[in-house]
């Protein structure tokens, strides 16, 4: 992962022709209605149940895509193929639990229910917060973001999401995109209305807002590039578009950068706090993007090697 | 009006001749400030990159050594070249007297 690999290009159009529907589609369908209904009055250990039940259903359906995973997570995670299948099954299972968690945190009552078992490393948070010009917390995309999020909002420290509105998802067809993504976002920001997202015009400026006012703001590196400017760069053993927004965030602000990794579900999860990444300073973008890239990306690489079953390498394979 | 603030050591005209130029030059813009049409580059420039806005805002407080208050930090205000030169002037007029904000 060599920094002078890395360069801001504009991204490729797609014109790949998508189905009206697929199987991806039907399965939201069900999740954001008779499901999210159930998950209203629906104790969660019977909603894990019903996870516990549907999941030999979702592990056959998708066991192509898993095979797929499997063959990725060996290789970047340098184990053995039995190991990466097993992981690539449980990637999958925690994917669904954490569908079933954000409806948990639809509920009013919902902050009672979560069961953070460990914060470790709060001294780097605080550290970072003492120097008075924001934090972004780093992580990549793992399953436990959205409770710990709303674990660490009840307890006063409110982070700043910044999403993606639209990821990119080849099972999904065009009946998914137009009607059920716009839906499962909003599904979303019910579940956590402290977030932006990249394809807002206000995003950067909301960013900078909360930055400004020594606040916290909570960015997944691991995107895959959107519309946006992305960086081409080799992660985790393939290769990789990342926006490259966060690295002019941090230039231009001189914000902290503490890694942040939150693992488990609703009712068992904890939270790490790394000590603050040390940024290399730079006058011009690409020069700051080469300097600080490597720490930036290793250190995501390796919370997701040391915990591939938690990160969301479902639509990311 | 425009007399007495430019009397006063404000030139309205100056203020927006210099975001122009700010802005061509932090949004990196291949053109001549004649050739700048505002609100269709920006538009087009933050729907590429919402971070390039971050550059243009920042560029703005080294120019003209002001901080941007956070309320004022919306896509709305920089959208509005007009409204933009007012605020702008009026952060420079408040930070002349003690010379900082």
């Amino acid at each position: 992962m060599e920094a002078s690999n890395a360069t801001v290009t504009a991204p490729p159009s797609s014109s790949a022709t998508i189905p009206l529907v697929t199987l991806n589609d039907l399965l939201w369908l069900l999740y954001l209605y008779p499901v999210r209904w159930l998950g209203i009055f629906l104790p969660r250990w019977l909603l894990y149940g019903l996870g516990k039940l549907s999941n030999p259903i979702l592990q056959f359906q998708f066991r192509r895509s898993k095979a797929r995973a499997a063959v990725w997570i060996a290789q970047a995670c340098h184990t053995t193929p039995e190991h990466a299948r097993r992981v690539a099954g449980q990637s999958l299972s925690n994917t669904m639990f954490r569908r079933l968690d954000a409806l948990l945190l639809l509920r009013p009552s919902s902050s009672k229910m979560l069961c953070c078992t460990a914060i470790d490393g709060l001294q780097h948070l605080e550290e970072a917060i003492a120097r008075g010009k924001g934090v972004i917390l780093l992580t990549g995309h793992f399953c436990a973001n959205p409770v710990a999020l709303r674990y660490l909002a009840a307890q006063g420290r409110s982070a700043l999401s910044v999403l993606n509105q639209n990821p990119a998802n080849r099972a999904r067809g065009r009946f998914g995109k137009r009607f059920l993504q716009p839906r499962a976002v909003q599904l979303q920001k019910l579940a956590n209305p402290d977030q932006v997202f990249v394809q807002d015009p206000d995003s950067a400026l909301n960013v900078m807002r909360r930055l400004r006012a020594n606040g916290l703001v909570f960015l997944q590196i691991d995107g895959r590039g959107g519309t946006a400017k992305v960086i081409e760069q080799v992660f985790l053993g393939v290769p990789w578009r990342i926006r490259s927004g966060i690295f002019e965030i941090v230039r231009l602000l001189d914000c902290a950068v503490v890694p942040t990794l939150c693992l488990g579900r609703s009712n068992g999860f904890r939270i790490r706090f790394d000590p603050m990444l040390p940024v290399a300073r730079a006058a011009s973008r690409e020069t700051f993007v080469s300097a600080n890239l490597p720490a930036f990306f290793s250190v995501v690489e390796k919370q997701i090697i040391e915990h591939p079953e938690e990160w969301r390498l479902w639509n990311r394979s | 009006m425009e007399q007495l603030l430019t009397n006063s050591g404000f030139r309205p005209r100056e203020t927006v001749d210099r975001i122009r130029r700010v802005f061509i030059d932090s949004l990196h813009l291949n053109l001549r400030e004649e050739d700048l049409h505002y609100e269709d580059k920006l538009d087009e420039s933050v729907g590429l990159d919402s971070v390039a806005v971050l550059d243009f805002v920042t560029a703005l407080e080294k120019e003209f050594q002001i901080t941007f208050e956070p309320e004022m930090l919306t896509i709305d205000l920089v959208r509005d070249l007009k409204e933009l030169t007012a605020y702008v002037d009026e952060r420079v007029a408040r930070s002349v007297p003690d010379g900082r904000q």
